[in-house]
């Protein structure tokens, strides 16, 4: 879970690869998620107008249909036109590096940034409504219903939970007092386990009648009324060890 | 053409060199009318690679290319906070279901603990090693929630490729230098209107640390002492660098003390960038300074002249520009030069100050006394500049010469008075040489005057100190520091060889005319010899003074 240090791989950043770093719309990275193939999504045309470079993305026409929730099939397209807006670098300096399972590598550093505009045309308004029109539906709303709901809160004369805890208890049945030796070695093996219990614990664990279970807790554990570990039984100090061999030593001081 | 029917605004072009690697490539439809090259976008699937965006702030002046070696790891420092503790399980201590008694509770009251993600933790980014740079990477919110960014690479068969950023992190350089806490902050903000010498802060936070430290263990004491030498050993030890090294420390410790936000510190370390006098001066403090922060209680700064204090800021703009020409001969020289070399360069260099005194004529004759009082009392500790600010007129320069001789000699007495007597002597020359306008500066000149052993009363000084002076500048409070010679006082325009100064000259002592000569050099008058010759022989005939024999030789006298 935890990262050890990597160190990183410079041997492209070595290289002065220089990236663009290009900032684009949510709805074109969704239907880029859906290329198929090795991943061609379309084009990009750099060119030369009036002196000034002109970048401009066309999106290949399979990935245009754009997926709606709701019932709409759509009748509308993303727009295939994108120019790029370029930008500079300055007042940062941007490196771009990944994370592999095993490994960080530098990658390169950012040499332009640019945004990837859709071109305004019919399609994309209409693809724009879309957006807000979703966007703008509450998560939770009311719905009202014609015909009130009868078939939950029906009164009952014992309800099906209960039924199954009196089987359950029967089963199980009264518990019986087990050997006191028995016993004792429950409850040590426990108490090695962990140094405070509450009494209700410890019924489960031994399976013994409350009186019963407090008798030989009197004898062998001390209960603490205050403290931390408020209403929680633990052993007497002379049985406590919470070393190794434990066990046998509790047995010999229990004899004694 | 798609591309020209659109508007679109371009506010940068590309870098020419991608471009022009793009025109070679294949996969081009260059169409004739506007010449652009197409190129397919892929954006691959099957990567299992997450790029990230590090940036850096440009003032940091981070270049890859520049890195050997780079070690980036995450800063788990948090998850102490965030995770939640663990207490020890089984055995001693626990309770039977603890956890789970826990959880109940939590959900009942509705405490909703944040989790620990890894993937937001800030990285540690280790360039170069452990004497390299040091960078944190914060993780910055909201980048991948309204619109998605990608990196396009060019591959190799020309096409561009795009990967999204999983993440950007805003990368800041980490300071190596100690900073004060937060609460020493605050102390020490209260007292700067209090405290002059800004550069013993960090010198008092390391001397306390070492006292602390020694109170501890006496083992550990032996290593922290060691170490707080190797850090602090530019502040406190006695030791002769060589220059390189010095300019490293000292470079560090300048970035040291501008990280404490000080202006004065901040121009006055900019000064010491060079080296061994800031070792120099560092020593000197440490011996001084401890007493001058016990000394300096209020009375000490009773004496002072106020206005000097509140104007320090004004003056330490000037101060680098000031010493920094200075500065640049005196570095050179090393500590033992120095002191041999003394008078030379004295004079040289008291011949630059007031230049450049009489440049900054209108501030005053107050700023160069300014300048030198604020360095003496940095130097000095704060009982010494109470006295040794009252000698004024002194060049900077100088001053860091002097103050490395006086740290030779008085850097190992305690005493603030043996100290004055190792500082004085070093001083002479140069009050003698650049112009002082108080009274005080006048008294005590009198004083020194009296003390003088180093200076021979010659007449070359004298006579380069009034050679340089372009301008006339009565001293009023100027007084012959050098009874035997009397042509001390730079107030005659030598320039000119009028009727004028020789009256003057004759009118305090006897001269002849070799003397009256070499008072009006050539190069000075801007006359041929042959004329100083004839118009200093017509000036004589007018003035007409009387004449006496002073060892076989005709001397001039006038009495008025």
């Amino acid at each position: 879970m935890s990262d050890k240090g990597h160190d990183v791989d410079l041997t492209r950043a070595k290289q002065n690869t220089g990236v663009w770093l290009v900032k684009v719309p949510k709805y074109l990275s969704q239907q880029w998620a859906k290329a198929s193939g090795r991943g061609e999504v379309g084009k990009l045309k750099i060119g030369k107008a009036q002196g000034k470079t002109v970048v401009s993305f066309n999106l290949n026409e399979e990935l245009t249909v754009v997926d709606c929730s709701g019932e709409k099939i759509s009748s509308v397209r993303s727009p295939r036109e994108h120019p790029f807006t370029m930008q500079t670098v300055g007042g940062q300096t941007l490196a771009v590096f990944t994370e592999s399972s095993d490994k960080i590598a530098l990658e390169g550093m950012v040499v332009q940034r640019a945004e990837c505009r859709p071109a305004v045309s019919e399609s994309y308004m209409k693809l724009k409504k879309l957006q807000i029109e979703e966007s703008t539906k509450p998560l939770r709303f009311s719905q009202r219903l014609e015909k009130a709901i009868t078939t939950n809160y029906k009164p009952v004369s014992n309800h099906s939970h209960n039924l199954e805890y009196e089987k359950r208890k029967k089963e199980e049945g009264k518990r019986a007092r087990a050997d006191k030796q028995k016993v004792l070695e429950m409850l040590f093996s426990a108490f090695e386990k962990h140094q405070f219990y509450n009494i209700r614990d410890l019924v489960d664990i031994t399976k013994q009648p409350v009186i019963y279970l407090k008798e030989i807790l009197r004898e062998i554990g001390v209960y603490n009324s205050r403290g931390p570990h408020k209403s929680t039984w633990e052993l007497k100090p002379e049985y406590r060890h919470y070393q190794e061999g434990q066990e046998e030593e509790k047995e010999a001081a229990k004899m004694e | 053409m798609k591309a020209t029917s659109k508007t679109t605004n371009h506010k940068q072009v590309i870098n020419s060199t991608s471009y022009s690697a793009v025109m070679t490539s294949l996969g081009s439809q260059g169409s004739s009318s506007s010449s652009s090259t197409e190129y397919v976008v892929r954006v691959p699937k099957n990567t299992n690679k997450k790029y990230s965006i590090m940036a850096f702030n440009a003032g940091d002046k981070v270049s890859c290319s520049t890195w050997t070696q780079a070690r980036m790891e995450r800063d788990m420092s948090n998850r102490r906070i965030y995770g939640e503790e663990e207490t020890q399980e089984g055995a001693a201590g626990s309770e039977f279901g603890k956890k789970q008694r826990e959880e109940a509770r939590r959900k009942k009251y509705g405490i909703i603990t944040k989790e620990f993600k890894v993937e937001d933790q800030p990285w540690i980014l280790k360039v170069n090693g452990k004497a390299g740079r040091r960078f944190k990477g914060i993780k910055k919110g909201g980048v991948t929630e309204n619109a998605s960014y990608y990196i396009f690479t060019q591959s190799a068969d020309g096409a561009f490729e795009a990967f999204p950023v999983h993440a950007w992190y805003n990368f800041t350089p980490q300071a190596k230098h100690r900073t004060l806490t937060a609460e020493e902050a605050e102390e020490e903000w209260g007292r700067r209107n209090k405290v002059v010498n800004h550069f013993s802060i960090m010198l008092q936070r390391r001397l306390r640390e070492q006292e602390r430290g020694g109170g501890d263990e006496d083992e550990e004491e032996g290593e922290k002492g060691a170490k707080k030498k190797k850090k602090g050993g530019r502040g406190g030890d006695l030791r002769i660098h060589d220059l390189e090294e010095d300019l490293e420390m000292s470079s560090d410790e300048s970035d040291g003390s501008n990280g404490d936000g000080e202006d004065d510190e901040a121009k006055a370390k900019a000064k010491k960038e060079k080296g061994a006098k800031g070792k120099g001066k560092k020593k000197k403090k440490k011996g001084s300074d401890l007493e001058g922060f016990e000394d300096s209680d209020d009375g000490d700064f009773e004496g002072l002249e106020v206005d000097y204090m509140s104007d320090e800021s004004s003056s330490e703009e000037e101060e680098p520009e000031k010493t920094k020409p200075n500065k640049g001969e005196d570095v050179p020289k090393g500590i033992d030069e120095m002191s041999e070399s003394e008078e030379e360069s004295e004079e040289e260099t008291k011949n630059e100050e007031e230049n450049k005194e009489e440049e900054e004529e209108e501030d005053g004759k107050k700023t160069p006394v300014q300048v030198e009082k604020k360095k003496k009392k940095d130097s000095s500790g704060e009982s010494d500049s109470s006295e040794d600010s009252d000698i004024e007129g002194e060049a900077a320069s100088a001053l860091f010469m002097k103050k490395r001789t006086p740290p030779k000699r008085g850097g190992g007495r305690g005493s603030a008075g043996s100290s004055r007597t190792g500082s004085r002597p070093g001083t002479p020359s140069i009050d003698n040489a650049a112009t002082s306008n108080t009274l005080r500066a006048a008294a005590s000149k009198l004083e020194q005057g009296k003390r003088q052993t180093t200076v021979p009363s010659s007449e070359t000084p004298a006579a380069k100190r009034l050679k340089m002076e372009p301008s006339p500048q009565s001293s009023s409070g100027k007084s012959t520091p050098q009874p035997a010679s009397g042509k001390s006082t730079p107030s005659a325009s030598d320039v000119l060889l009028t009727e004028d100064a020789v009256r003057r000259y004759l009118i305090r002592k006897p001269m002849t005319t070799k003397d009256l000569l070499k008072k009006f050099q050539t190069k000075r008058t801007g006359l041929s010899s042959e004329q100083t010759v004839n118009v200093l022989a017509q000036i004589l005939k007018r003035l007409n003074p009387e004449r006496k024999n002073i060892n076989d030789k005709m001397h001039f006298y006038l009495t008025e």
